[in-house]
C-alpha cells in the first residue's frame, strides 16, 4: 500500500530535524560585544619619618629620597588595548612642619621617561597632621604613554630639614582603571 | 573571549542533558534496552544487530536561563544590554550542558522465550558548566561598584567526560507480569575533567586604620580542578584517543538496572537505574588545587639609603613570591575516584487499546493484543554536581500499523515548559529506522531553544530462527 511513502516520510523528518534552522539572529552582533569593567586596585603606600631626611651619621640632610617599584602589569598589551582612563588617587597626611613635593617618574624597559606627574603637599604639625588629596585623571592618548611604562620612581623632596624635624609623612593611594574589553582587530 | 562565548552558547543550545524520554519504554526500538534493561522486549523479535555507527546517534545539550536568541536575536536593544541584563538574571545554578552518543556496535539476541541478552559499545561525550554568577558580574563590571561585596569564588563548578562503554545485557521475563534486566558496563575514560565542591571569596573593601586605601583580600580559597586523560592526549596525540578508549586509560565499572511490572491488564509500571558506577582515574591524572588566604594592600616602599650603584628591594617579585607562597597553585598526579551521573527513569502508562477498540472491525491493526495505544507518565532524573535535575513527561504512544510505531511526548524540565517531542520506529521487513527529537516546536528556530534532545539510527531486526 503505502510503503513507498513511508521512507520519504521519513527522510523528510529526518531533513526537517536536521536542518532546521536558525533565524533571527546576527551573530556579527559578537564583535559589538564590549565589557567595561572599572577596577579598583591600591598602588603603593610609605611612612616617612622626618628623621629620614637628615643623614646622622654625616651630620647632613638628605633632602630628597628616591625609591622605585616595577608596576609589570601595565605595560601587557591586554591591559594597554583595553584602557581608556585612569584615575589615581594619592591621599598624603604629613605632620612635619614642611611642604613637601612628591614626583612619580614613569620610565620604560630602556629606563625612557614615558610620563610624569607631581604635587606639593602642605606642611603639618604632629598636633594637626594636615592632610592633601592629589587626583591625576590620564586619558587616552597620554594614557599610553602611563601604559608604556615598567616601572615608577617615586620622589620626595623636603626644602630644608634639621636633626630636630620631627613628625611623618604618610602615603596612601589607589588607581580606578575603566576598561574596555572588546574585539581588536 | 567573546568568540568562545559566541560558540559556547550556539553549541550548547544546539547541541543537547540525557534524558531520553522518548525513546524510554519504546519496545519497537532495540535501543530502549539502553533506557531500561528491564523493558518489554517483544516476543517475536529473535535477534537485532545496529548497523555500525548508524545504530544510535545522541545529542542534547540545554542551556537554563538562556537561549542564543536572547543574545543574539535581531533586536533594537543593544547586544551589551542584553547581555548585562542576562549577567544579573541568571542564578549559579543555571547551567550550560551537553551530551553526544555515538553506538558503535549493538546487538542482541534470544536465548529462549523469557531471557533476551543484548551487548554493545557506545561512546558517550557528557558535559556540565553551572554558571558562576559573582565572576561573570566581576569580569563584566570589575569590583568599583562592589566593594565590601564577597565575590564567591566557589561558584565555579564544572564536570566533562568521553568515555568508551562496554555493556553487556539480560533481559529476562520472570512472569506474565513482571519482566526484570540488569546491563553490566565497563567505562574506559579516554579524558574527564571534574571540579566540583570550590570555595573561596574575593573581596575589595575600605577597612579603617589599614595601611593603603583597599584591602583586597582573597579568603579560605580551596579550589580543585581534577583531570585524566588530557595530558595523554597532548603528549601523544591522536592516537591516544584510541588507545584510551581500548582500556588503554583509566577504567570503571557500572551497571543498569530495570524492571517492568503489568499492575493490571491496563496499567504498567516500570522504572530504571542508569549507570550506578564508578570510574577510577589513574592513567595521566594531572590536578591542580589552590588553597589559602591573601590580602593585597599595594606595595609599600621603604626609600633605603643607596650607594652608587645599588638597586633597591624587588617590591613587585616579592609581591608576586609571596602571592605565591600564601595562596600556591600545586599541581598534583595523584588519582581520583569519580562517581557516574546517575540516572533514574521511572513511568506508569495506562494500556488504551481495551477501551477505544471495538476488536472487530480494525482492518488495520495486524497486532490486536496489546499495547497498542499507551497514554503515560514518566519521571526522569539525574545527579549533577549541585543538584538533582529532573524533569516529567507525559507521553501518548501508538501502533500506527504493524510497521509503524509513534510516541509523542510533553516534558516539563529546568529548560522549559513548552517541550513537545515525537518519536517514530519503523520496521521495514528487517530494517528498523527510529527518530526521536523533543522540542519539536523549536525546531523553526533553533535559536529560541534553550534545549534540544535529539536520536536516531538504524537497525536490523529478526523474528524468527
Amino acid at each position: 500500500m503505502k510503503l513507498k511513502k513511508i521512507p520519504i516520510f521519513v527522510l523528510s523528518l529526518l531533513v526537517l530535524f536536521l536542518v532546521s534552522c536558525i533565524r533571527d539572529t546576527d551573530f556579527d552582533q559578537a564583535s559589538d560585544i564590549t565589557a567595561t569593567p572599572i577596577v579598583e586596585l591600591d598602588l603603593i603606600y610609605f611612612t616617612l619619618d622626618a628623621s629620614d631626611f637628615f643623614d646622622s651619621i654625616t651630620n647632613t640632610p638628605r633632602l630628597t629620597l628616591r625609591d622605585t617599584t616595577r608596576i609589570d602589569f601595565l605595560d601587557e598589551t591586554d591591559f594597554q588595548e583595553s584602557l581608556l582612563r585612569a584615575e589615581f588617587l594619592f591621599e598624603f597626611t604629613n605632620s612635619i612642619p614642611r611642604q613637601f613635593d612628591v614626583d612619580f617618574q614613569f620610565l620604560s624597559v630602556a629606563n625612557d621617561t614615558t610620563y610624569t606627574t607631581s604635587t606639593s603637599v602642605l606642611a603639618g604639625t604632629e598636633q594637626n597632621p594636615v592632610e592633601t588629596t592629589f587626583i591625576e585623571n590620564v586619558e587616552r592618548p597620554e594614557v599610553f604613554d602611563l601604559t608604556s611604562a615598567e616601572k615608577v620612581v617615586v620622589s620626595v623632596t623636603i626644602p630644608s630639614s634639621s636633626e630636630a624635624l620631627e613628625g611623618e609623612l604618610n602615603l596612601k593611594s589607589k588607581a580606578t582603571y575603566y576598561l574596555e574589553i572588546t574585539e581588536r582587530e | 573571549m567573546k568568540h568562545v562565548l559566541a560558540i559556547f552558547l550556539l553549541v550548547s543550545t544546539v547541541v543537547f542533558g540525557q534524558n531520553k524520554q522518548i525513546l524510554y519504554g519504546f519496545k519497537e526500538i532495540p535501543q530502549s534496552l539502553l533506557v531500561n534493561p528491564g523493558g518489554v522486549v517483544p516476543e517475536e523479535q529473535r535477534y537485532h544487530f545496529g548497523v555500525p555507527l548508524l545504530s544510535q546517534f545522541h545529542i542534547n545539550g540545554g542551556a537554563s536561563g538562556i537561549s542564543v536568541y536572547d543574545i543574539f536575536g535581531e533586536s533594537s536593544v543593544d547586544i551589551n544590554t542584553r547581555i548585562d541584563n542576562k549577567i544579573f538574571e541568571m542564578t549559579n545554578n543555571d547551567f550550560f550542558t551537553a551530551t553526544q552518543q555515538l553506538e558503535i556496535v549493538n546487538f542482541g539476541w534470544r536465548k529462549n522465550e523469557t531471557t533476551y541478552f543484548s551487548a554493545g559499545i557506545y561512546e558517550e561525550f557528557d558535559f556540565i558548566f553551572y554558571y558562576p554568577r559573582d565572576l561573570a558580574i566581576l569580569a563584566w563590571e570589575g569590583n568599583a561598584d562592589y566593594l565590601g561585596y564577597e565575590f564567591d569564588l566557589g561558584e565555579v563548578s564544572t564536570t566533562g567526560d568521553l568515555t568508551m562503554v562496554y555493556h553487556f545485557g539480560m533481559n529476562k521475563q520472570m512472569s506474565d507480569k513482571l519482566t526484570l534486566g540488569a546491563r553490566g558496563k565497563v567505562y574506559s575514560s579516554i579524558a574527564s575533567h571534574r571540579s566540583t565542591n570550590n570555595q573561596g571569596t574575593f573581596v575589595t573593601e575600605v577597612v579603617e586604620g589599614s595601611e593603603n586605601i583597599y584591602e583586597h583580600r582573597i579568603q579560605d580559597v580551596d579550589m580543585l580542578v581534577e583531570s585524566s586523560g588530557y595530558e595523554d592526549i597532548i603528549e601523544n596525540g591522536t592516537g591516544a584517543i584510541g588507545r584510551r578508549a581500548l582500556f588503554g586509560g583509566s577504567l570503571g565499572v557500572g551497571m543498569d538496572l530495570g524492571i517492568t511490572y503489568d499492575i493490571s491488564d491496563n496499567f504498567t509500571a516500570s522504572a530504571s537505574v542508569l549507570d550506578l558506577g564508578v570510574i577510577f582515574h589513574n592513567s595521566a591524572t594531572k590536578n591542580y588545587r589552590a588553597t589559602g588566604d591573601y590580602t593585597l594592600d599595594g606595595i609599600e616602599l621603604l626609600f633605603p639609603a643607596l650607594e652608587d650603584g645599588e638597586t633597591t628591594f624587588p617590591y613587585y617579585n616579592n609581591l608576586e613570591d609571596e602571592l605565591e607562597g600564601e595562596v600556591p597553585i600545586d599541581t598534583l598526579y595523584n588519582s581520583y575516584t569519580q562517581m557516574r551521573p546517575l540516572k533514574f527513569n521511572a513511568s506508569i502508562s495506562y494500556d488504551m487499546g481495551e477501551l477505544f477498540r471495538g476488536g472487530k472491525c480494525d482492518c488495520l491493526d495486524m497486532d490486536p493484543g496489546e499495547d497498542n495505544e499507551l497514554l503515560g507518565l514518566q519521571v526522569y532524573g539525574i545527579k549533577r554536581p549541585k543538584s538533582l535535575q529532573m524533569a516529567g513527561t507525559l507521553f501518548y504512544y501508538r501502533k500506527l500499523f504493524e510497521f509503524l510505531a509513534g510516541k509523542v511526548t510533553y516534558t516539563v524540565d529546568p529548560y522549559s515548559f513548552s517541550n513537545i517531542g515525537l518519536g517514530l520506529a519503523v520496521d521495514l521487513g528487517r530494517f528498523n529506522a527510529y527518530v526521536a527529537a523533543d522540542n519539536i516546536l523549536r525546531y523553526g528556530n533553533i535559536a529560541k531553544a534553550k534545549s534540544i534532545s535529539l536520536q536516531f539510527g538504524f537497525n536490523i531486526k529478526i523474528h524468527r530462527f
